[in-house]
């Protein structure tokens, strides 16, 4: 799922974001597999949990880099990731309710998968233009 | 319904297809339906109130839908699941949201409903009442043919 041209040029951030679409990429994995929805309700938990563990250190330490080279459009930015995390904290807390439905979790994964596509895709890149603007990170 | 309507969502899906898929979407000619209908198996409905009110239908051939969200997931896909499904309807979402901005541009406000996903060609959409601008969007992965059934609130 990761393609080199998602690099904004900076190392935290850039390995920050292979981290996150790896993980996606084995969350749809577990989501699509062809085993029993039993066998694979573990690999599916235990992504979920580390999602929104990450996504709020990765939005954190984005947001720190945002600061940190004057970023005009940064509380535009911060907005969007905590409606971000606002959902996924949402779908965590459903399924502790309401239990692992297959087709919910399916639904959700599509969900998370094209909402990551489209913000490394454009609103970060936005990141990585000002930074090549500024000459590079400071 | 007018054809400049259409235009924002040329834009957008141009926009969008290239940043999710990397695909080049070119346009087809233009056709007036008189009712909102599935031209393909794989169908995203989303609602439209504001400015302007009515409905997009986003109708994608099977094959074309299945080989969207392979693309995007890094992974072959092979039905018509929860999750393809989802991922179309979320991806006609970015679209209509994308051109709800282009309008806003020409200063009409309208703001879009969570999109319905549903598989078959069969039937009508009874919401609709007024004709539809049919938009056949071309790619090297098939043909996306959007409705566009759209009419001014204050009757401009």
């Amino acid at each position: 799922m990761w393609k080199e041209h998602y690099r904004i040029g900076s190392e935290l951030i850039d390995s920050q974001h292979q981290e996150l679409f790896g993980r996606v990429a084995s969350f749809i994995r577990a989501v699509q597999g062809e085993e029993s929805w039993e066998e694979r309700l573990d690999e599916v938990q235990s992504t979920l949990e580390f999602m929104k563990d990450y996504v709020v250190i990765h939005f954190r330490d984005e947001e720190a880099l945002q600061k940190e080279i004057g970023y005009p459009w940064l509380e535009k930015h911060a907005a969007i990731h905590n409606a971000f995390r606002e959902e996924i904290r949402e779908f965590a807390q459903r399924v502790e309710r309401e239990g692992f439905d297959e087709e919910k979790v399916q639904e959700f994964a599509a969900k998370v998968m094209t909402w990551l596509i489209m913000h490394v895709g454009k609103e970060d890149q936005r990141i990585g233009e000002y930074i090549r603007e500024q000459g590079g990170q400071q | 319904m007018k054809a400049e309507y259409i235009n924002p969502f040329y834009k957008a899906t141009i926009d969008v297809f290239r940043i999710m898929l990397n695909l080049d979407v070119q346009r087809g000619q233009l056709r007036v339906v008189e009712e909102l209908g599935p031209v393909s198996e794989a169908n995203v409905v989303i609602g439209v109130t504001g400015d302007l009110r009515g409905s997009l239908l986003y109708s994608f051939p099977k094959s074309m839908a299945l080989e969207m969200v392979a693309i995007m997931a890094g992974m072959p896909m092979t039905k018509l699941d929860a999750f393809v499904c989802s991922a179309l309807g979320e991806v006609a979402n970015i679209i209509s949201g994308n051109a709800m901005t282009h309008l806003s541009g020409t200063d009409l406000a309208c703001q879009i409903s969570p999109p319905q996903v549903f598989v078959g060609t069969e039937g009508t959409l009874s919401m609709a009442t007024e004709q539809a601008i049919v938009v056949p969007l071309i790619t090297n992965i098939g043909t996306l043919e959007l409705s566009v059934s759209l009419t001014s609130a204050n009757g401009r």
